[in-house]
């Protein structure tokens, strides 16, 4: 088994990493963040760029180290800035590097729906839960914290489990993704083969399918498109090598990922939906504000809801 | 050729090596244990909860690059299925959250330290 990072190096990045994030947890008095989350920086990147002398040519392109240094910067400051609604304005642009990073691995769908339904769903929701939950300050004491939130608990005890967990987690993942062997069929390309209306409609637009003609995709052994089968009426065929197809016939990625869900997972579908009704009532039914009533008021509306007809028939049962 | 380059060209992602997998997995496992540290040391209610949305970010992540690396729509899938939950998951903890501000007029979760029993 070949192991990527040396482990002493490894845990000697990981311990820098661990005490520039307990720095930057807000506690009383002095608090340096900064210099805290420069520590952190610093540890967090000599290891990447440890890793990415490994990776040699393999390495992932730019934009990985840009998105995920944005991404990683703001959920520390998400979990040390001590005013909530800042720590919520972070967390949207974690989720904006996120979706960046989503984007490089050619997952474009989830990307757009990560800002649709995070930045513009779940966190606005978040917004008006602090605005909705906070004390409105009096005029003189707008800029004091309060005492929850300048202060960390157990941010060393925290700190130190938390890298407990990174250190088994990276080792894992440091001797054994290596070895994984890479996926034997490219499912993306061989999707293709069962879509024929898909590859038709896209031959018919670029004029190279006829009326009454009939394609077909030819997978070879290595599950990619071998060549593109054209059968006429009259039986007779020939075929689109590789380069000769439209540009547009390779599976997109919603089509890809709605075909994946519809196929292989309609019943987690319906599990999502139940999953989501019930979150539904339970806030109805959480958040609704009780009202007290005693004995005379219940039977007062009682009365009320049931109308004239049966108050005269209480007056009668009382007389 | 730059895996952009091929991106651009085919419409298909390029063959992905293991360190570059474990580049994403690192990134994940970083903001993972970011949002674990948060969750346990921030004693403000609503911090907790979104660094648990912090964590299924991470979650998102590791699924969506192995998804990437085995070339298939299920990581994609899954993360789906994630943001599902972490949407009915941030409905129940908010409509909590307001619950427990109206009885005690505070978000610190050490006021609630005697439900530990």
């Amino acid at each position: 088994m070949d192991t990527i990072l040396n482990p002493f190096l490894l845990y000697g990045l990981l311990a820098v990493i661990a005490i520039g994030v307990g720095i930057a947890l807000p506690r009383r008095g002095f608090s340096p963040q900064i210099l805290g989350g420069l520590v952190a920086a610093a540890g967090g990147g000599l290891l990447v760029a440890f890793l990415t002398l490994k990776a040699g040519k393999d390495f992932p392109n730019i934009y990985f180290y840009i998105f995920s240094a944005v991404a990683l910067g703001a959920a520390l400051r998400v979990i040390t800035h001590p005013r909530p609604v800042y720590a919520a304005l972070y967390f949207i642009l974690t989720i904006i590097a996120t979706a960046g990073l989503f984007l490089i691995l050619s997952a474009e769908f989830m990307a757009f729906a990560l800002i649709i339904v995070y930045a513009g769903a779940i966190l606005i929701t978040y917004l008006f839960v602090i605005m909705l939950a906070t004390q409105a300050p009096r005029e003189e004491d707008i800029d004091v914290l309060t005492e929850y939130d300048s202060e960390a608990r157990e941010p060393l005890a925290a700190t130190a489990v938390g890298f407990l967990l990174m250190a088994v987690l990276t080792t894992l993942l440091f001797k054994g993704v290596a070895t994984l062997p890479p996926a034997p069929v490219n499912r993306t390309e061989a999707l293709l083969a069962e879509m024929p209306r898909k590859v038709e409609r896209v031959l018919e637009n670029h004029g190279l399918l006829k009326e009454g003609e009939t394609a077909s995709v030819v997978l070879g052994a290595d599950g990619l498109i071998e060549a593109v089968r054209i059968v006429g009426a009259n039986g007779e065929g020939r075929a689109l090598s590789r380069g000769e197809w439209p540009a547009e016939l390779p599976v997109k990625n919603v089509e890809g990922l709605g075909f994946n869900l519809l196929r292989d997972h309609p019943g987690t579908i319906e599990i999502a939906g139940v999953i989501l009704l019930m979150a539904m009532l339970g806030a109805v039914v959480l958040s609704r504000k009780q009202v007290q009533l005693d004995e005379d008021a219940k039977l007062k509306q009682a009365r009320t809801l049931a109308g004239p007809l049966s108050e005269a028939e209480a007056e009668g049962a009382n007389g | 050729m730059t895996t952009i380059e091929l991106l651009a060209q085919t419409g298909f992602p390029a063959p992905f090596a293991g360190v570059t997998l474990a580049h994403y997995l690192f990134v994940s496992a970083a903001m993972f244990v970011l949002g674990i540290i948060g969750f346990i040391s921030r004693r403000n209610l609503i911090i907790m909860f979104l660094c648990t949305e912090l964590m299924f970010q991470a979650a998102g992540i590791a699924l969506v690059a192995f998804g990437r690396y085995h070339l298939n729509f299920t990581g994609q899938t899954f993360v789906i299925f994630v943001l599902t939950v972490a949407a009915a998951e941030a409905a129940m903890a908010l409509a909590l959250v307001v619950l427990l501000f109206r009885r005690k007029e505070s978000l610190d979760a050490q006021v609630w330290k005697d439900l530990r029993g």
